[in-house]
């Protein structure tokens, strides 16, 4: 068991791409969650050209994308590409279908091939420059496995309270659905239509970034 | 593997679950000048209708230069023939291309071993520049490669010239011609190292460059 191991303090807020601290919450129901809504009104107005929608976009999801570059990059360059993702979304945003996957799945999907780019660039130059062989790294699967845990993290920032805080039950304290029924008082069938609908949810992000 | 990736099973979406810790949850929230750049990118696209955004877009500036020589002749005496009047069905082809060539005497040594041609490409409504052939070198850190189509003046000199965009020395272009700029005028294709400095105006180091000519 890992017990609070996410820092599952109470009264966390739910907000798709916009929590900046710990997310999990065991103990606090009843926070509303206006995120999700407020996410599909951004795709929308995203991908319907709506003047104002990249800020909106860059509120939601900025420190999600600047998150996943700092992951691989150093300060500056991740400023740098952070903002190439938000001006390459701008201008590439006709081809954002919010039917195929997450606005916060393909920023992220953009945020990894310039990363990827932005890496191997350096290590092209720091090849010239030293003229010694630094060798294959395999850039491209570190890259991408931070791009599937940021996309998981954001899967469970987009749940609702309850479902959320019964992932973490289940997945991080290790609780069975019967200790998890007994602990929120809610029928078992409630549980495991929780977890399942967590799955999917994160399946949903996973798809928007390898779809 | 994208396919395999966005189809993994239950299990392995469930040992993702297992495995994260608390610091993967906590964003970081990026400094207030990433947001200024991307501000001032948009705003500086608004103001010069048609120019493609770049990365922290620079400050355009009257800017001529002499081409070499050698290239100055054969701009005056070719390029695109003739503007090309496009529609909504026209398929995708080559209609001009051209051989980027390194000028040691003005332009940057980085050049030196680079190579790349270029080819404008027709389609539907629009055109675009890919760059074929390619061997480019990365630039120093805090510096990219930004290709550029240059109109020159009957001398040889660079009259005007428009950012088309990043070129990834890995992956080069496509680069959409931006609206309003016609090839047929604006035929000499530049590729050149510019600082993360602010400065939207080309920095004067080019490493190659070289005219189109009807395919």
């Amino acid at each position: 068991m890992r017990p609070s191991a996410v820092g599952l303090d109470s009264g966390q807020r739910s907000q798709c791409g916009t929590d900046r601290g710990v997310v999990i919450s065991h103990y606090a129901f009843g926070v509303p969650s206006p995120a999700s809504q407020s996410a599909d009104n951004v795709e929308q107005a995203f991908a319907g050209g709506d003047e104002d929608a990249l800020r909106a976009a860059y509120e939601l999801y900025g420190a999600l994308v600047y998150t996943y570059c700092r992951r691989s990059l150093d300060e500056s360059r991740a400023k740098d590409v952070t903002q190439e993702v938000f001006i390459r979304a701008l201008r590439n945003r006709g081809q954002y279908k919010p039917q195929k996957g997450t606005l916060a799945g393909w920023l992220i999907a953009i945020a990894k091939n310039r990363i990827i780019d932005n890496i191997r660039a350096e290590q092209r130059h720091e090849k010239r420059r030293s003229e010694a062989d630094l060798g294959e790294v395999a850039v491209e699967a570190q890259v991408d496995q931070a791009g599937d845990r940021m996309m998981v993290a954001e899967a469970l920032r987009c749940l609702s309270d309850r479902p959320r805080r019964v992932i973490a039950m289940h997945y991080f304290d290790d609780l069975t659905h019967s200790q998890i029924a007994d602990r929120l008082s809610v029928p078992i069938g409630t549980v495991k239509s929780d977890l399942r609908r967590g799955l999917l949810q994160i399946r949903r992000q996973l798809e928007s970034v390898h779809g | 593997m994208d396919e395999e990736r966005a189809g993994r099973t239950d299990s392995a979406i469930e040992a993702l679950l297992r495995d994260l810790d608390a610091a993967e949850l906590e964003l970081i929230d990026p400094p207030e000048d990433v947001w200024e750049g991307i501000e001032s990118a948009v705003q500086a696209a608004e103001d010069a209708p048609g120019a493609v955004i770049a990365l922290e877009f620079r400050r355009r500036r009257v800017w001529r230069i002499m081409l070499s020589a050698a290239a100055a002749l054969v701009l005056v005496a070719a390029g695109v023939a003739a503007a090309v009047t496009l529609t909504r069905d026209d398929p995708a082809r080559v209609i001009a291309s051209a051989e980027l060539a390194y000028d040691p005497a003005s332009f940057d040594e980085l050049g030196a071993q680079a190579r790349a041609g270029a080819e404008l490409i027709a389609e539907d409504d629009r055109h675009s520049i890919k760059i074929v052939d390619a061997l480019l070198p990365s630039p120093e850190a805090g510096a990219d490669l930004e290709a550029w189509l240059i109109q020159p003046d009957e001398q040889g000199n660079v009259a005007a010239l428009v950012s088309i965009g990043l070129v990834d020395p890995g992956d080069p272009g496509p680069l959409d011609v931006p609206v309003g700029y016609d090839p047929s005028a604006y035929f000499v294709v530049d590729i050149s190292i510019e600082p993360r400095d602010g400065d939207a105006g080309h920095s004067g180091r080019s490493i190659l460059r070289g005219p189109l000519l009807d395919a």
